[in-house]
Parts: structure tokens; sequence; C-alpha cells
């Protein structure tokens, strides 16, 4: 378990320095020049003299190579560099944005497994009916684009019902419908998935077994069902908090909420390559943590991974 | 019992034909020009001249959403077909590879798969620029780390199956092992997921477009569609509730198409 | 032509404001959608209040940076009209008037301005405004490390900046320049603290010095900026509505991009005003108790789609003409725009008094259109209908801003793109995102482009249709889009930016915009659309006469 566990943070350094060069060498085939970037915005015009100034404060006279190796070198140091629009730390400013988004999206995975598991168990075998609208409710769930569900959220239960805030204020109040908007599409997904498990388990030999020795349909449902329908569950979660975090760039943008997807959208759209990049960086150091806990949960999960 | 079809297939197969029908020849079920402009006629509610309702240039939107059935079909399942291939490539090969394959092959999807998704998507675009190719080779991209997870979570699972270790202690080659019994297995939640996948990448293509990355206008494209009425969605509701439900409807058809094929060959087997 | 009529009202209206200051502001106005930047809001009877906080919720870009000197676009603007202040400012009839600056002269040659300061005035860190101060600012504007684009091409001919005595300061210029107090007014050139200055950019981007009615408090980056009153301000501009400290105490500044929950937080009552406010939103607020309108057009140029005339087949003035013929606009304002936006035949906003309105040159004919691009040898259809020459179909690219262009305008676009197509125009419109379209025109990919320009004065004529804005600044980004280059036009904006006689220099301007226009160069929508809406708690709100932001020195709240 050690010796895997060392290989697993090995191979994560490895893919944060392969993330850091892809990224480093992909933001640079977008077209458009990074000194404007700098001085960018709308209705600018950049004088000669202020564009030579800036290529030369941030290194962008030189050669490819040496700016590479340069950022490299920085990032070792745990220096992500200065943001071109913003003029501050990148690594500051990611952990600003970082605790917002974090919040959001733990939220809403823990929202999406309890509305998908919670759906799956009621619903799965548990007559024709049930098991239709339990599975419709899951297509129709997966199948609604997040900035669509934010609107009608809005629209109901702000401007409507007036019960919820339009936009992200602090505390709790202001975080229902930014998660509810991340968790319904999520849990639909999770949801089939879930489904599909749990039927399978629930027709299998040891939950026949389970049922001759008297065990309640309940307890079976709830205590070996609950195993198998988590298994693929667990396994999405990695997946599910990338997929968290591009929902989080457009439901940011929607509810006005402070964080790292509306950071990194702002920051595509206006080429500030040091910020794409230190959230790529923290996004794939995220995404690595939580596929390291996952693999572990799935190896308590099911042996039968453990002991190969 | 088998061979019968169930009303649920009956529906899902008559949706997916009507679909059909709407792509292939548009021009029978609406004679309306998808982009032809009527600004007196703008912003009109639904009605017996417009079934749907018409958008902000006075489009009629029931045409558009029928001649928007090519263009998100297209880019519903071509997206799939680049995210699952992408998705079967690395993930079978780092299933059923040996450690180190399977170590080297993991790293290298991880590398791919740690960015978010959206993100490989935004500067695949920023790259490349927007349009229905890009963001469908974008969506494409994007989708690929779900699937792969979970390709390579199953065949791992179904590689440690009493009926590979059989086939283990049996000697069979790796190559007829992975034909024979692990694909088989492996493939029933890819079918899952695939049809899952296309009303996914409809659904990823609208977001895109709603970032303003998408089709390009005035293009009749559900998505696109979708974003360019949610400006309006406080007083014109039928410019977004219509090609939602055409999204939903194409989603859940093909999922639940899927589901009863997989069902079928699942019972065949046993 | 309307803009006699608009004038006309607008400055009535503010006479009578200015007057008799917020009291008889409050009982007089109540025209709705006025377009003269008053706002439309129904008054209260009681007076007004101090205290209390505003939220204001912005749809443009966060700005980078709230110093408007470094880079310079209008977020900023709008903000720092908030905390800084200019030399001098605008009032509603266009004259300039005192600010910071309470008097000037100019030299007879015109090379020379001497400007008298208040001496009364402190900047909120303590130090005080001075004529060694202005030179400071000036100086700040013209440092490359300062990377100002707009202040520094509005200071661009001031060669050297004397300080006459401690409250007296002369700007000595390379040539004469006639929009110099024009320039001075807008926002972009406004007074720093140089004590602030003086620190790193980056402390300076993140809490600007100035002389305004409120102070940069702190800045939550993606979030909000807060603003708290300055309780020792002593220098409105001349046209303001009352002296001394601003009314309420604070405001809080937030950024909220999407426009739907814009509208949804300011009728939720999370927000008191919204800019950027989208033409339904206006029209289904006209019926709703609660929330007003304040519709400030901006300054400088119209909305308008350029014609790149420097290839084909816009280098054919037949193509332009036909193109312009065929396309069908005005049916399209009406719809998407709910009555928001009227029609323009100008090249300059309706604000500014020297606009050219010419709508004769604009009259829809698809016949003639027809005629005109048979005779420019487009005489050929293929399958689709469009018109070939020579094997190649008439196609025009149109980079479209997703981020400067709202999308009633980018529906106007498509509207454009279906009516030209009878004619057999095809437009490939190519919706993306701002880098990428300063990318497109750089590489001159485009035969058709819409930019918006802001600019106190018809001095942005200059900068938009002079030969000498073809050549691309070194970031690739040149002004004059449509590519015009006809030595004649040169000729009288050279002579027009430098003649002090003011009825000569309207004359000079009439006959360059006259040139331009009747070479179908142009094809102009409307003004630029700045329209806010806010709660009726909101008393007192206008728009700042010189570029259109709003400003909340007056303003109280009625709850």
């Amino acid at each position: 378990m050690l010796r895997w566990l060392g290989l697993r943070i090995a191979g994560g350094v490895f893919v944060l320095w392969a993330v850091a060069t892809l990224i480093f060498f992909a933001l640079r085939l977008i077209p458009g020049d990074p000194a404007q970037a700098i001085l960018g915005g709308p209705g600018s015009q950049a004088s000669p003299e202020a564009l030579a100034q800036v290529r030369l404060d941030y290194g962008l006279d030189q050669p490819l190579a040496a700016q590479y190796f340069g950022a490299l070198g920085r990032l070792l140091r745990g220096d992500l560099g200065t943001s071109y629009a913003l003029k501050t730390d990148v690594g500051a400013l990611i952990l600003d944005q970082f605790w917002g988004t974090l919040v959001l999206t733990l939220a809403a995975l823990a929202a999406a497994w309890i509305f998908a598991l919670g759906l799956a168990l009621w619903t799965t075998r548990g007559g024709w009916l049930s098991d239709r609208v339990g599975s419709g409710m899951e297509i129709m769930a997966a199948a609604v684009p997040h900035f669509w569900l934010a609107s009608v959220f809005i629209i109901v239960f702000s401007s409507w019902l007036g019960w919820l805030p339009a936009i992200s204020v602090p505390g709790p109040i202001g975080l229902v419908l930014p998660v509810l908007t991340l968790a319904i599409p999520l849990a639909g997904f999770l949801g089939q998935v879930m489904r599909e498990s749990l039927a399978d388990a629930l027709e299998s030999p040891f939950a026949l077994s389970a049922r001759a020795r008297g065990e309640s349909e309940t307890g079976v449902r709830w205590y070996h069902g609950i195993r198998h329908a988590a298994l693929p569950g667990i396994s999405l979660s990695g997946w599910a908090f990338g997929a968290l975090l591009s929902g989080a760039v457009v439901v940011e943008t929607v509810f006005a909420r402070p964080g790292l997807g509306r950071t990194l959208l702002n920051a595509v759209t206006i080429r500030d390559i040091p910020v794409v990049t230190g959230v790529a960086l923290v996004s794939a150091l995220a995404f690595i943590l939580v596929t390291v806990v996952t693999d572990l949960v799935d190896r308590i999960a099911d042996p039968r991974l453990g002991t190969s | 019992m088998k061979s019968k079809l169930r009303p649920g297939e009956i529906v899902a197969i008559a949706t997916l034909a009507l679909l059909a029908v709407a792509a292939i020849a548009p021009g029978l079920l609406s004679t309306l020009d998808p982009l032809g402009i009527d600004p007196g006629q703008a912003f009109r509610p639904p009605s017996a001249g417009h079934w749907f309702g018409t958008d902000e240039s006075g489009r009629d939107i029931y045409t558009r959403v029928i001649h928007g059935a090519r263009a998100s079909l297209i880019i519903g399942v071509v997206a799939t077909v680049i995210g699952i291939g992408l998705a079967l490539l690395l993930g079978v090969a780092a299933g059923i590879g040996g450690r180190g394959t399977d170590f080297a092959l993991t790293r290298v999807s991880e590398v791919l798969f740690a960015l978010p998704g959206l993100l490989l998507a935004l500067v695949f675009i920023a790259i490349a620029g927007p349009g229905i190719a890009t963001s469908t080779i974008a969506v494409g991209l994007a989708t690929a780390p779900g699937y792969a997870r979970i390709i390579r979570s199953q065949v791992r699972a179904i590689r440690g199956a009493p009926y590979v270790e059989a086939a283990i202690v049996l000697g069979r080659a790796p190559g007829h092992r992975l034909t024979r019994t692990i694909l088989p297995n492996a493939i029933a939640p890819v079918f899952v997921l695939a049809t899952l996948g296309v009303g996914q990448a409809i659904v990823w293509a609208s977001s895109l477009s709603y970032l303003g990355l998408g089709a390009v206008p005035p293009a009749a494209e559900w998505g696109a569609m979708l974003a360019a009425g949610r400006t309006y969605i406080g007083t014109a509701w039928w410019m977004t509730v219509f090609p939602g439900i055409a999204i939903v409807l194409a989603a859940g058809a093909a999922t639940a198409l899927g589901r009863s094929l997989q069902n079928r060959t699942r019972q065949v087997n046993r | 032509m309307t803009l006699s009529t608009t004038k006309l009202r607008s400055s009535t209206l503010s006479a009578l404001a200015l007057g008799a200051g917020i009291a008889l502001m409050t009982a007089g106005c109540s025209a709705q959608t006025s377009g003269d930047g008053t706002s439309s809001a129904p008054t209260s009877d009681a007076g007004p209040v101090a205290g209390g906080t505003l939220v204001y919720a912005s749809g443009d870009a966060e700005p980078t940076c709230l110093d408007p000197h470094v880079g310079g676009n209008y977020p900023q603007a709008l903000i720092s009209t908030q905390y800084l202040e200019s030399l001098v400012s605008k009032n509603t009839a266009g004259e300039i008037i005192p600010w910071l600056a309470t008097t000037w002269t100019e030299d007879a040659d015109g090379l020379g301005w001497e400007f008298a300061l208040r001496d009364d005035v402190t900047f909120t860190d303590g130090t005080p405004f001075d004529a060694a101060a202005v030179a400071a600012n000036i100086a700040h504007l013209k440092d490359p490390n300062t990377a100002s684009s707009t202040g520094y091409l509005a200071v661009g001919k001031v060669k050297e900046v004397v300080a006459v005595d401690d409250h007296t300061v002369r700007l000595e210029l390379s040539t004469p320049d006639s929009a110099l107090l024009d320039s001075l007014s807008q926002p972009w050139v406004a007074i720093e603290s140089p004590t602030a200055l003086k620190r790193s950019q980056e402390e300076n981007c993140a809490s600007p010095v100035g002389t305004g009615p409120f102070i940069v408090d702190t800045w939550v980056k993606q979030d909000k900026v807060a603003l708290v009153q300055n309780k020792d301000y002593n220098s409105p501009p001349a046209d303001a509505g009352h002296t001394g400290a601003a009314l309420i105490d604070r405001i809080e500044w937030r950024f909220i991009p999407d426009s739907a929950s814009r509208y949804a937080a300011l009728q939720a009552g999370q927000v008191d005003v919204i800019d950027n406010a989208q033409p339904d939103t206006i029209a289904a607020a006209a019926d709703k108790n609660g929330i007003a309108e304040l519709n400030a057009p901006r300054p400088g140029a119209a909305n308008r789609i350029e014609l790149n005339s420097s290839k084909a087949p816009f280098d054919d003035v037949k193509v332009r003409e036909a193109f312009i013929r065929a396309a069908i606009v005005n049916d399209g304002i009406n719809s998407l725009f709910f009555g928001t936006a009227e029609r323009s035949y100008s090249l300059l906003s309706s604000v500014e008094a020297l606009g050219l309105s010419t709508p004769e040159y604009f009259d829809t004919d698809l016949a003639q259109a027809n005629n005109l691009l048979d005779a420019a040898g487009w005489a050929e259809h293929d399958a689709d209908g469009y018109r070939v020459k020579g094997g190649e179909r008439l196609s025009l690219t149109f980079p479209v801003s997703t981020n400067q262009s709202i999308p009633a305008e980018q529906s106007l676009f498509q509207q454009i793109q279906a009516t030209v197509k009878a004619a057999g125009f095809e437009v490939v419109l190519e919706p993306m995102d701002l880098s990428s379209w300063y990318g497109a025109l750089a590489a001159h990919e485009y035969n058709l482009v819409s930019a918006p320009y802001t600019k106190v004065g018809p001095d942005v004529l200059r900068i938009l249709y002079h030969s000498a804005s073809i050549t691309p600044a070194p970031s690739g980004y040149f002004a004059n889009l449509a590519q015009v280059n006809d030595p004649e036009v040169d000729a009288l904006l050279d002579e027009a930016s430098q003649v002090t006689d003011p009825a000569k220099r309207a004359e000079l301007y009439e006959n360059a915009q006259r040139l331009v226009l009747s070479q179908f160069y142009v094809l102009p929508l409307y003004d630029q659309q700045n329209h806010y809406l806010h709660s009726t708690a909101v008393q007192g709100l206008r728009a700042m006469p010189t570029v259109s932001t709003p400003t909340f020195y007056d303003v109280w709240l009625d709850r």
C-alpha cells in the first residue's frame, strides 16, 4: 500500500510538470500578443513605448525556451508568477478564489451524491412505475444545461417567489441556488450509473441468499445495495469534481460568485497566461488528490482490486 | 416476450425516428425557412401560425427546432464518438495492460484529464476559433476524462473477476481475453455512457454557445437557440422552452434505447 | 433631424435642474426615457436624506486597475468617476465648465494654455492639490511604465508642464489642439494625489487617491469594490446639485456579468443600480413600479458598421453603396430594441453638437443595390443565390466581438445578414472573444466590423477616419477600421483639430463627415447605448455630461 502511494505521488508530480508544460506551449498557440493583453482592455490603444516596456518587464522579448525554463524555475519555488491583467501574485489570487469554489463544488458533490443515491435506492426495482419515474428524472436531470437551470431558478425563486437571492451573498442562503444548479445535472449522471450497478446487485446471488436468510428487502437494499451502487459512483467522483469545476465557470458567472471558475473564464478571454496556468495547475493538483483518494476508497470498497 | 417491443421502447424508437426524419429531410415537417427573418413578427408567443412562437428576429421557432435536429445530432454523435474513442483507447489499454502499461497510460490520460474539461475546451477554442466543428471537437476532448475513468475502472474490475482469472488459468492469449471476456463485459457500461453522451454533448455545446464560443448564429442549432433565448427568458419563455424540450427528448430517447438494448444483450447472455 | 430637438429639451431640463438644485430637479422631471442623461425616476415629496449604502452592479468586465491612467477603458471610467476628478467638466449644453481648474486662457498662437487652479482642495491622503500635482499627473500619463493608452492620447500634444505658481499651471503644446479642453474633461485624465502616484503601480491600482466625493476603501477581486464617503469633500463640478460631502455613506460596486442575473438582482432589491440594461428588460421595467431608467448615450462615435475599403469587394464604392442600400436596419432596431434606441444617420453620437446626420445616404433600395452590383461586375449568381465574379463569391467576413455587442445588436447583425442576401451578398458572422477579435482586425481578416469608440468631442473623427490611423500601433490595432484613405478628409481633419474659430471648426468637421458618409464607408446604427436601471429609492442620479458615466455625488436614498 505504501509503495502504491509512493508511486502515486511520484506520478502526481509528473502529471503536474506535464500539465505545466502542455499549458505553457498550448497557450502560446493562441493568436494574440501577450503584451497587448497586459496593456489590453476594450478601447485601449497601447503606445509603442508602453508595449516595449511591457515586453521587457515580463521577459516576453526573451526566447521561448528561456521563458519556459524561467517559468518552470519559478514554479519549483512555488511562485506562480504575476497576473498580466490584475498585476497581482497569481498564487495569492488563486488562494483567495479557491475557497469559494471548493465550498461550492464540495457542497454540490455531496448534494449530487445524496440525490442520486437516494433516488436510485428508492426507485430501483421498486416496481415498474417507480423505476421508470426514477430513471426518467435522472435522464432529464442529466440533459439540463447549467446556465438554463440557473436562469429558471433565478426567475422562479428570486423574481417570482422572492425566496432566495438572485446573486451570491455571503452565508449558506447564497449557496442554495448555485449548489442546486450544479448538483442536479450531476445527480442525473451519477444516478444512472448507480442504478445500473444497483439493479445488478439486487439480482446477484448474494442478494438472493441474503433474502433467503430472511433479511428484509430494505436491509438488502440499503446494506448490500449501497456498496455496489456506490462503487462506480466513487470511481466517477474524480471526474465529477473536474466536471463541477467546469460547471463552476458557468454557475459563478450566472450567480456573480467570486471563484476559480470565473477567474479562469476571464483569464482565458483576456489571455492572462499566468492565471490560466495557475488555475490549470491548481485544478490538476485537486484532481490528482481526489483521484488518489477515490482509488484508495475504490480499493477498500472493492476488495478484488486490493488483492490483485 | 423478449422479442416484443415494450411501450417505452416504442416511444423511444418513434422519437428517434422522428428526429432522424427531421435531420435528413426537414422539409417534410416544415416548409418555412429556418433563417427567414420577419422583424415585424418578432417575439410572438405560440399560436396557430407559429406553433412554438417566434424568436427575436421573427423566425419561426418550430421550423428552427426541426432544422436544428441535424446540427445538434451531428454535434452530439460526433463529439461522443471522439470522446469515447479517446477514452476507450486509453481506458482499455490501461485496464488490460500490465502494471507498467497501466501506470504509464494512466499518467498520460491524467495529464490530459487533470485539466477541467471546460478549460481544455476553452483553450482549444481560443486556439482554433469558435464554430460548430471546433466546439464539437472541444466537447469530445472535454468529455473524454469521464469516459476513460469509468472504462478503466470497469475493465480492471472485470479483470479481477473469476471468469477472467479462469481464462488466465486456462492459458488464453491476452488478445483472446480482451475480445472474448473483457470487452463484452466492459462494453455494456460504455453503451450507457455513449447514449447518455449524445445528450450530454449537446448540453456541453450549448454551454459553449452561452459563453459565446459555440455554434455560429444564425444557424439553427438547439444549444445556440437555447443560449440566445436565455437573454429573453423573462419576456419570451418559448424561446428557451422548446429547444430545451428538444434536447431533453433527444437525450432521453437515446438513453432509453441504449438501456433496453443493454438489457436485451444481458438477458441473451444469461 | 432629431438631434436638435433632443438637445433643446435636454438643455432646458438641465437649466431648470441647475437653477434650483435638487429640490427643483426632484419636483420637475417626470419624462420617461428622455435620452438626456437625467433619470426618469418618479419623484419623492420628501427632501434629500443623508446616509445609507448603495449597491451598484456592473455588467462590464471588472477593471484590472482602478487607476484610469493605466490602460484607460470605460469600466474604469465608470467607477473612477466616483473618486477622481478632472481639471474641467462639461455641462449638458456641451460647454466646458470649471472643476478643479477655475479659469483658463489660451495663447494667441494656440501653443500654450494657462489654468488657474482651486487653492482649497486636498487629496484624500492629505496631499494638497496644486500645480505640482497637475504636472506629476501628466508626467504619470506620459510615463511608458504607466502603460496609459487613452489618457496618453489625450495629452499627446502636451510638450511641457510649467508650474507658474502654486495654483497656476501652464501647458506648452507641440501643435495647437482645439480638442484640449474636451480631452482634459475625460475621466482618463483625472488628477490623482502625487504622493499616492509615487507608490508601486500595484498599490496605486488597488487604491488610487483623488479629490472626489468617495474614497476607495477595499477591493475584493472578482467580487466587489467598497467606496466610502469623503467627509471633507468640497470640489464638485460647477453643474452639481449641491455642495459639501456626498449624501450616501457607502457604495458597494459589484460585478455581475450575466444580464438576466443583474436584472433579477435589481428586481429582488439586492442591488440599487445596474448598468448595461438589456432592451427587453428596459421595456419590461417601464411597466413596473419601483424601477426607473437612466438613458445616457455615450459621446464620441455612434455605433456603426464599418466597411473595410482597403480590399475587395469594398474597395469599389459601388459595392459599398449596394451593401448599404440592401441592408434593412430600421425594422430590426424597432423590434429588437423595444423603442430604447433610435436609428442614427451620423458618424457621431447624438450628444455631439457637431454631428452631421444624413438620412439621404441610407435609404434602402434593393433595385438600386442590384443595379450597382451588376455595374460593378458582380453580375452572375451561384447555386446558393450569391453573386459571383471571376469564380469568387461576393462574401463578406464580419467578426463580432461578443464582449462589445449586446445580444440585441448581434441579432441585428443577423437580420442585416438576412436582408443583404436578397441582393446576393453572403455575410459570414464570426462571433469571437475580445482578444481574437483584436487579432482578426490586426490581420485585416474582416470586410465588415462594428467597434465602439468613446471620446469627448468631434476630434474622435480624426482618430477614426484620418489615414494616419490606418498605420497600426505595434500591437497591430488601428482605429480607422473603414480604412478611409482620402487626402481631402485628412486635410479637413488636420485643420479642424488646430483652428480656434468655432464656426470654422464646425464647418470643417461638417465637410469631413459629409465626405466620409457620401462615400459609403460607414453604416451608422444608433448611439452607443448606455442604459441604467435603478430602484426608485435612488434619487438625484445623473450622468456626467463628459463621457456619460453616472455620478452618485447628488444621490440620496429614499427607503
